[in-house]
């Protein structure tokens, strides 16, 4: 279970987070929403230790951030993380050399399932294929999380389709997923726990399925009561 | 330490094209100048030309210093060009992987090792290019004589030591020393400058806007502690202190900064950065 307890970050001058507290758990996909600067990204940030925070702890599975979580996690953020001189073979060598829970199969599953050419240069990529190659590196590591930062953002209609594809496949079935994301309605029937955030503060958290059934209400519905009033 | 020789692997692997691009223009600057040189004297010689009539210095024998000094600037100029390069690099080889498309820092940071491999991997790689520069020179030194020798007739020149030709530009001397105990201070002293123009990057990238006032200021304390026994006047001849206790003191505040930049690089990595 990955654990985020009052965690609190300021950056100019400004609180980014704000007493944050929430959990995502092993075997379900989280969602954190927020309109832009709510502070989705620098959570997951955080929680990969690629921002310092003034104050709170993150734990995953009882252990606190370090070198040996990076095993246990993957993190596919919103942009490409490879040298664009690379080759896409070349950026799949690298993770390989430096991640033990590399699963090569998967690698080259994924490749054909996106039908991205191994020889292409990762700065040729469009954005849509580029978006494809993040997840292609994040799910091709065993992993027992997977964190996305907005992965629709900006992509084309059958590459959101094909991404989509992903999250109901066993890809992500076993993992605890928490990601953030704009396009709801893509992904609100996959979802099974929902984070408000509002001015780097939680608003609301929820399970999807509860609220559906004992409220009749959709993750929309909800969120239009918490930002719109 | 699989990791880490990866790691530098990939940063050689990233800056070749500049170190070979470095190479070739030295490679082409320092001979193109010294044919060019040797040429115009052999040819004015073989002629029987006088100083008088072809505007320039024509000795009696030719000899490689000789040459090397005649050819000083575009001998020297590919030098100071590497040098700039690569005291340039030190500060790219880390703002590379933040700016651009691709933001490699992310990558980089969530490599399941410690972080302070990353900061050795680029001071390794950094040593290497220089390295490979020195070597790549003293080679080029070797060939440049040899190239020498097949110019000048035999009877045009005389011979002339390799160390001869390495002393008598002082920029030459400095990168190339006589001494064991001179590489160590030239090459100490620049390892001492990269690890601190990397701590104090880290520092901008930790604390940004406010990260380049520290920046500026550490860098500033650290020159000042490495000449503080001169700017307090202690290498005075009527000084205090003995020339051996003002050497110890300099090569205390040479390890202090050392431990100190180095020390506060690691922990700003692993406790401060932020992408």
């Amino acid at each position: 279970m990955i654990e985020v307890i009052d965690v609190h970050k300021r950056f100019r001058g400004r609180k980014v987070l704000n007493g944050v507290s929430f959990t995502a758990e092993k075997g379900q996909i989280t969602c954190l929403i927020g309109i832009n600067g709510a502070g989705k990204s620098t959570i997951l940030k955080a929680i990969m230790g690629l921002t310092p925070l003034k104050s709170g702890m993150i734990r995953i599975d009882d252990a606190p951030v370090g070198p040996a979580m990076y095993e246990k996690v993957a993190f596919v953020p919103d942009h490409l993380t490879t040298p664009t001189g690379m080759r896409l073979s070349e950026g799949i060598q690298f993770m390989k050399d430096f991640y033990r829970n590399w699963n090569d199969v998967r690698a080259n599953e994924l490749l054909a399932f996106f039908k991205l050419d191994r020889t292409e240069r990762v700065g040729n990529l469009s954005k849509g294929m580029a978006a494809k190659y993040s997840l292609l590196l994040g799910l091709s590591q065993d992993t027992d999380y997977i964190l996305m930062d907005e992965p629709f953002s900006g992509i084309d209609m059958f590459s959101r389709e094909i991404i989509a594809e992903v999250f109901s496949t066993d890809l992500i079935e076993d993992r605890g997923v928490l990601l953030t994301t704009h396009e709801i309605d893509d992904m609100e029937h996959l979802i099974d726990q929902a984070v408000l955030l509002q001015n780097g503060s939680v608003q609301l958290a929820f399970d999807c399925e509860e609220m559906r059934t004992t409220e009749g209400k959709s993750v929309i519905d909800v969120m239009r009561e918490v930002y719109t009033g | 330490m699989n990791r880490y020789l990866k790691l530098v692997n990939m940063e050689i692997h990233r800056f070749r094209y500049i170190l070979a691009s470095l190479m070739v223009v030295t490679l082409l600057s320092q001979c193109g100048s010294l044919i060019w040189t040797i040429q115009r004297v052999v040819s004015a010689k073989e002629k029987g030309l006088t100083q008088a009539e072809v505007g320039f210095a024509i000795p009696k024998f030719l000899s490689f210093p000789w040459a090397i000094v005649n050819t000083k600037v575009w001998f020297i100029l590919p030098i100071l060009l590497s040098i700039t390069v690569l005291v340039l690099y030190s500060m790219i080889i880390w703002y590379r992987d933040w700016f651009g498309r691709s933001t490699f820092i992310y990558r980089l940071l969530m490599l399941p090792s410690a972080r302070w491999v990353l900061y050795v991997s680029k001071l390794t790689a950094i040593l290497t290019f220089v390295f490979s520069m020195i070597a790549f020179q003293l080679v080029l030194l070797v060939g440049e004589n040899m190239l020498f020798k097949t110019i000048v007739p035999a009877g045009m020149r005389t011979d002339s030591t390799f160390v001869e030709a390495s002393t008598i530009i002082p920029v030459l001397d400095t990168l190339l020393p006589k001494q064991f105990e001179q590489f160590i201070y030239s090459y100490g002293l620049g390892i001492i400058g990269v690890i601190v123009i990397f701590t104090a990057v880290l520092l901008e990238r930790s604390y940004r806007r406010l990260g380049i006032l520290y920046a500026i200021g550490y860098s500033a304390a650290c020159v000042g502690v490495i000449l503080s026994p001169f700017i307090l006047g202690l290498d005075r001849s009527n000084s205090y202190w003995y020339p051996s206790e003002i050497y110890t003191m300099e090569l205390a505040a040479c390890l202090l900064i050392s431990v100190i930049s180095v020390c506060l690089g690691f922990w700003l990595l692993r406790k401060k950065i932020t992408v």
